[in-house]
């Protein structure tokens, strides 16, 4: 079934193993940012049409594409639902690998660099609550759209901090051998 | 909610004239597969117009009506544009009435006590001369229905006549009708499917539309007996649709089945939320079209 039936590997996944995020990655100087885009409830339809245009091109297996649209789809709506109500995606190319990270803290520079968020940012506080801690922001590894993602994404790791909540979904392209290249 | 301008294809009387507006292949499909298994279900001789009528009957067979044996059995005629409305000379709605009486005095010679046609108009679409005379056909049949024991659907793709030939047609109908729709924009529509009887999912569906869909499920619980989710023509769905439906089949009497037709990629999003542990529902896979 096209690896649609494995099962999510615990230890390539949670709060505690972190990725290189687009941040580090840019920093190397060796990826180029395939995709930037901001999304809301009313562009979700808009954000699946990209990426899933941008993994074909990159040259995810037709299959693959579909898992990598349902895994951002779900982070999104995450971000959406539980979340700061939008959010940013980032997706990029490294060493056969395809990178999608979701954000949902505003501008994810200013937002890193500052500490301070913006728009979305704040009302990613608020929506938290007076007293709510980072947990309570976007209750990630709840729910079933989270275990989809899981179930079909090669690696996925999930930062909170400060500017909000940061996911990041890993894709194998077609040659690179998963049992090699994941993680342990 | 379901638009109530309209009458439901299920409830058309012994004599109508009705006009079936549909937007997409399978409304037409579905909405004459309905008409043609209540006809056939009356005892009625029913005929079928199309301009495929091999493929008619293949399409009705999914639809779980035997086409092939009431044909054989001469309870049902599948007859294809070319040799019933249009003629070789063009269209004329005298002709075209010729043939629509020959098929209502076949039925009462044989001895049925009613008779269903149902009539794919996309021919009409087509340029050929005389086809002006397409709203004096439809006046002649909604005169010739009246008490005859006769009922006529006539579809319509409503993205392909005109605006003007659909007003000029319409006031000859007794009835309009279309499938009942719960959502309909131009990412996804959500609408009941008359045969087998469920709802159909198209586009798109994601959390943002689940409100549409539990309606559309409500409604489907409420009629008795099995229920098919057609899923042929969704391209995506998200793991809260998912998870509605699969409550919605799990809420249901472990004899009522749900079937799920759908591509191989909505397949794979059902199996790995597990809808292996619901006994009830089984997978139907179609191709991608």
């Amino acid at each position: 079934m096209n690896g649609n039936d494995r099962q999510p590997d615990p230890a390539s996944s949670g709060d505690s193993a972190i990725l290189a995020d687009a941040e580090a990655d840019m920093a190397d100087g060796e990826v180029r940012l395939d995709l930037d885009q901001a999304f809301d409830s009313g562009t979700l339809y808009a954000l699946r049409a990209a990426v899933q245009a941008h993994a074909s091109q990159a040259g995810l297996p037709e299959s693959r594409t579909d898992d990598l649209v349902i895994a951002v789809h779900e982070l999104a709506a995450n971000a959406v639902r539980h979340g700061a109500g939008a959010g940013r995606l980032r997706m990029w190319e490294r060493d056969g690998e395809l990178h999608c990270e979701v954000y949902d803290g505003g501008s994810p520079a200013s937002s890193v660099q500052s500490g301070l968020g913006g728009e979305s940012g704040r009302a990613a506080d608020e929506a938290a609550g007076p007293g709510g801690n980072m947990a309570d922001r976007w209750p990630f590894l709840q729910g079933h759209g989270l275990w989809l993602v899981r179930v079909v994404a090669d690696q996925i790791s999930v930062f909170s901090g400060p500017g909000g909540t940061r996911a990041t979904v890993v894709f194998f392209l077609c040659g690179k051998d998963p049992s090699v290249s994941a993680p342990d | 909610m379901p638009v109530s301008a309209y009458t439901q294809v299920t409830e058309l009387s012994k004599d109508a004239h009705a006009c079936l507006t549909f937007g997409e292949p399978d409304d037409l499909l579905d909405l004459t597969a309905a008409f043609v298994r209540d006809g056939l279900a009356s005892g009625f001789r029913v005929v079928v117009l199309s301009d495929s009528p091999q493929l008619a009957v293949a399409k009705l067979g999914w639809r779980e009506i035997a086409a092939e044996a009431a044909v054989a059995a001469g309870q049902m005629v599948m007859a294809a544009s070319q040799d019933g409305l249009v003629g070789s000379q063009g269209f004329s709605a005298e002709q075209a009435m010729g043939w629509l009486r020959d098929q209502l005095a076949d039925s009462r010679r044989q001895g049925y006590e009613g008779t269903r046609v149902a009539l794919d108009m996309g021919w009409a679409l087509r340029p050929m001369t005389g086809i002006e005379e397409l709203p004096v056909l439809e006046e002649e049949i909604a005169a010739a229905v009246s008490g005859a024991g006769m009922s006529v659907l006539c579809g319509y793709d409503r993205e392909r006549f005109d605006p003007v030939t659909l007003a000029l047609i319409a006031p000859f109908h007794s009835h309009a009708v279309a499938a009942a729709t719960y959502y309909d924009d131009p990412v996804l529509r959500i609408c009941r499917q008359y045969v087998p009887p469920g709802i159909r999912l198209a586009g798109e569906m994601d959390f943002l539309t689940t409100d549409a869909l539990a309606l559309a499920l409500g409604e489907a619980i409420r009629i008795d007996g099995d229920i098919t989710i057609n899923m042929a023509n969704l391209s995506f769905i998200d793991a809260s649709s998912i998870r509605m439906i699969m409550e919605a089949a799990a809420s249901l009497d472990p004899s009522r089945a749900v079937i799920l037709r759908c591509r191989p990629a909505i397949e794979a999003r059902f199996a790995q939320l597990g809808v292996d542990r619901l006994p009830q529902v089984s997978l139907v896979g179609v191709d991608e079209r």
